[in-house]
């Protein structure tokens, strides 16, 4: 039996006294969509920094094919075949649209910290980028500063730049948030494309995207994961509709 | 800045040097060929060294500041210990025997800095912003301070000269001449200046400005941010290494004046001013400096004043220095609206240059009354005698810098709209 492609184990983290991710077990398998829900403050965020190496964790493991990952620097784990999206936009807004995919594929097409070859010559990566910038539709918009790209644009470059070192596991954090109905839709269609055979995570609000995409999801409420399934029985599990509409329930019958 | 990276079509070829890229280079190499002939003086030769020099250091600053994100106050470290060990190899050649041609100095001198950005890096490369910036201070310092304790190494306040025309000869030249001195400097500035800008196109350059726009990005797509930082604060540290040789060549000695803070701050103010969004900027502005320190020297004891209130209006109006103004321009040249601009700027250009002229006339005047002798107030100014002591003259300059000045704010919005025009696309994008 082959290892995950990522596994959680007993994951903690607490900032003080504020424990914010409080023992999460997960395994993603290779290959699967999965997703997390959960309320507003629910530590989805810091769960993906623990897994990316942002933070690291106060107790557990986190484990890239078996490999025990945690407590690494986010550039190795990234190295291990792991990538991630954010939030908020991250990309370098003072640089082209092309330099930013291309910035995402050096490290892996083996350049490195190279200063024997010169860029411009280097056929291989100009030849990936530009694929890269047509599957994203940002080809067009090639030699503009990405500073300068609309919002939508920015989002898809975000999710261009993930993907473009070829990573087996893709981690995005709300590749939907502040979207119109319609670029989400273009989003989500780009995201299924780009994460062929490939595992993903995804952290997004948006629901209708989440049963759209997801193999699985997982439901994380104050830190716990409350449950984690198909999406036909989260949708009917009676405690997820607790954690989504329950405390004020809660209150109310008391 | 080259054209070639512009277009889709152009950027996927396998040429790996295009005429484009080769073009301006070739030009510089010819400018500077010729320079000497027109101005042959000797004090014109001082001035050019000066300048290549200048822009060898500054380049190299522009790396960690313009492409690497990394402010430095102490980047005249790694230039002085370069020429301090520079000019101690120098002392080699001529009293121990030590074989070395003059030409090959600048290496020797490099790979001291280079070797000191190494250790000095090693720990100040670990952040960028404040961090960087605070330990570049501190390292600034300590260097400064110990190079007057040091008095073995550093000479202490005399500083450490030698001749550089002891070493054997290079093809007929011992480099006692101004001109040799000439050549052996500026063709160490287009190597210099050459390799800092291939630096900049190679994979390794370009991740500096990754990590400068977001190192956190850059981190989660497999770079150390620290090692980016580091390998840049490196590679700058050699150039700065041979920068300081030059120097040791050039003037025969080094103080600590060489590596003190004044020096460091100087750099930062002359590559900001030239503007460090772009590999031409640090150029530009060297050269201004240069030729303001040492001509507007001549003619004025507060050149370092109007230099202050040049950075001060950059760092307010332009913030992207001289070569920033140049592209801005870029735009309505592809227009083909440049022409807009012309008429406005013409206008402008009088009042502008009498309410500088004037204002710089107001500081001049109050300075002579100032420190001039008791009852001598006899002073020129613009090849106007006048008496410095009496009111008629600063009256009048200041009428005229207020004249001159509400002229100016009376074009602005003129111009304003000329450079709206002349950036507008013309249809609809």
């Amino acid at each position: 039996m082959t290892a995950p492609a990522l596994e959680l184990r007993d994951l903690s983290k607490s900032f003080g006294l504020a424990k914010i991710i409080q023992g999460v077990d997960l395994k993603v398998a290779k290959g699967e969509r999965h997703a997390i829900i959960g309320p507003n403050g629910a530590g989805k965020s810091t769960l993906f920094n623990l897994i990316t190496g942002k933070y690291a964790p106060t107790s557990g493991g986190v484990y890239l094919h078996g490999e025990n990952v945690s407590g690494l620097k986010p550039f190795e784990i990234n190295r291990r075949g792991l990538s991630r999206s954010f939030q908020i936009t991250n990309i370098f807004p003072n640089m082209t649209v092309f330099e930013n995919i291309r910035c995402g594929l050096l490290w892996t097409m083996g350049y490195k910290y190279s200063f024997w070859h010169m860029i411009s010559g280097q056929q291989d990566v100009t030849e990936k980028a530009e694929e890269i910038l047509e599957q994203i539709n940002l080809t067009s918009r090639r030699d503009l500063l990405a500073g300068t790209l609309a919002y939508a644009e920015q989002r898809a470059l975000e999710i261009g730049i993930t993907i473009a070192g070829g990573a087996d596991i893709i981690l995005l954090d709300e590749p939907c948030a502040g979207m119109s109905h319609s670029e989400t839709a273009l989003i989500v269609d780009l995201i299924r494309k780009v994460t062929e055979d490939k595992t993903l995570m995804i952290v997004e609000h948006d629901m209708g995207v989440i049963f759209d995409l997801a193999d699985k999801i997982s439901v994380l409420v104050y830190g716990e994961i409350i449950e984690s399934d198909v999406p036909d029985a989260v949708r009917a599990s009676v405690k997820v509709k607790e954690a989504y509409l329950g405390t004020t329930l809660e209150d109310e019958g008391v | 800045m080259t054209i070639a990276s512009k277009t889709p079509l152009t950027a996927g070829t396998k040429r790996l040097i295009s005429l484009s890229t080769v073009l301006p280079w070739a030009f510089a190499a010819l400018f500077l060929l010729i320079l000497p002939v027109v101005f042959q003086t000797s004090s014109a030769l001082t001035i050019m060294n000066q300048m290549a020099i200048t822009i060898v250091f500054a380049l190299s600053y522009n790396m960690l500041l313009g492409q690497g994100g990394m402010l430095s106050f102490g980047h005249a470290v790694y230039m002085g210990i370069g020429g301090f060990f520079a000019m101690h190899v120098l002392n080699m050649v001529e009293y121990q025997g030590l074989w070395l041609p003059l030409p090959l100095l600048p290496i020797i001198g490099g790979m001291f800095g280079m070797l000191f950005a190494f250790i000095i890096g090693s720990f100040s490369t670990r952040r960028a912003g404040t961090v960087f910036a605070m330990i570049s201070l501190g390292v600034g310092e300590l260097i400064a301070a110990c190079s007057i304790i040091i008095v073995v190494f550093f000479g202490g306040e005399e500083g450490i000269s030698g001749d550089r025309t002891m070493g054997p000869e290079f093809f007929g030249m011992d480099f006692a001449s101004q001109s040799e001195v000439y050549y052996l400097t500026v063709v160490w500035l287009m190597i210099a200046a050459i390799l800092m800008y291939l630096f900049s196109r190679t994979p390794i350059g370009r991740i500096a400005n990754a990590v400068r726009d977001n190192e956190e990005r850059a981190e989660f797509l497999g770079y150390s941010q620290r090692n980016v930082r580091w390998i840049s604060f490196i590679v700058s540290g050699f150039f700065a290494g041979v920068a300081g040789s030059l120097f040791a060549v050039n003037f025969e000695i080094l103080t600590e004046e060489n590596l003190n803070l004044a020096t460091s701050g100087s750099i930062l103010l002359i590559t900001f001013l030239g503007g460090v969004g772009f590999f031409i900027g640090p150029i530009i502005g060297a050269i201004v400096f240069t030729l303001l320190q040492t001509v507007l020297g001549l003619y004025t004891e507060i050149w370092s004043l109007y230099l202050g209130i040049l950075f001060v209006a950059s760092v307010m109006f332009f913030p992207g220095g001289f070569a920033g103004v140049i592209a801005m321009h870029r735009r309505p040249l592809s227009l083909g609206k440049l022409h807009l601009l012309t008429g406005p700027y013409l206008k402008v250009a009088i009042p502008a240059v009498t309410s500088i002229l004037s204002l710089a006339a107001v500081l001049e005047i109050l300075f002579h009354k100032r420190h001039g002798f008791a009852g001598d107030g006899a002073m020129s100014l613009y090849g106007i005698t006048f008496d410095s002591h009496g009111y008629q003259a600063l009256g009048l300059a200041i009428v005229i810098a207020a004249i001159s000045l509400f002229l100016v704010s009376r074009i602005t919005p003129e111009i304003k709209a000329a450079w709206d025009e002349a950036n507008h696309a013309g249809d609809d994008q």
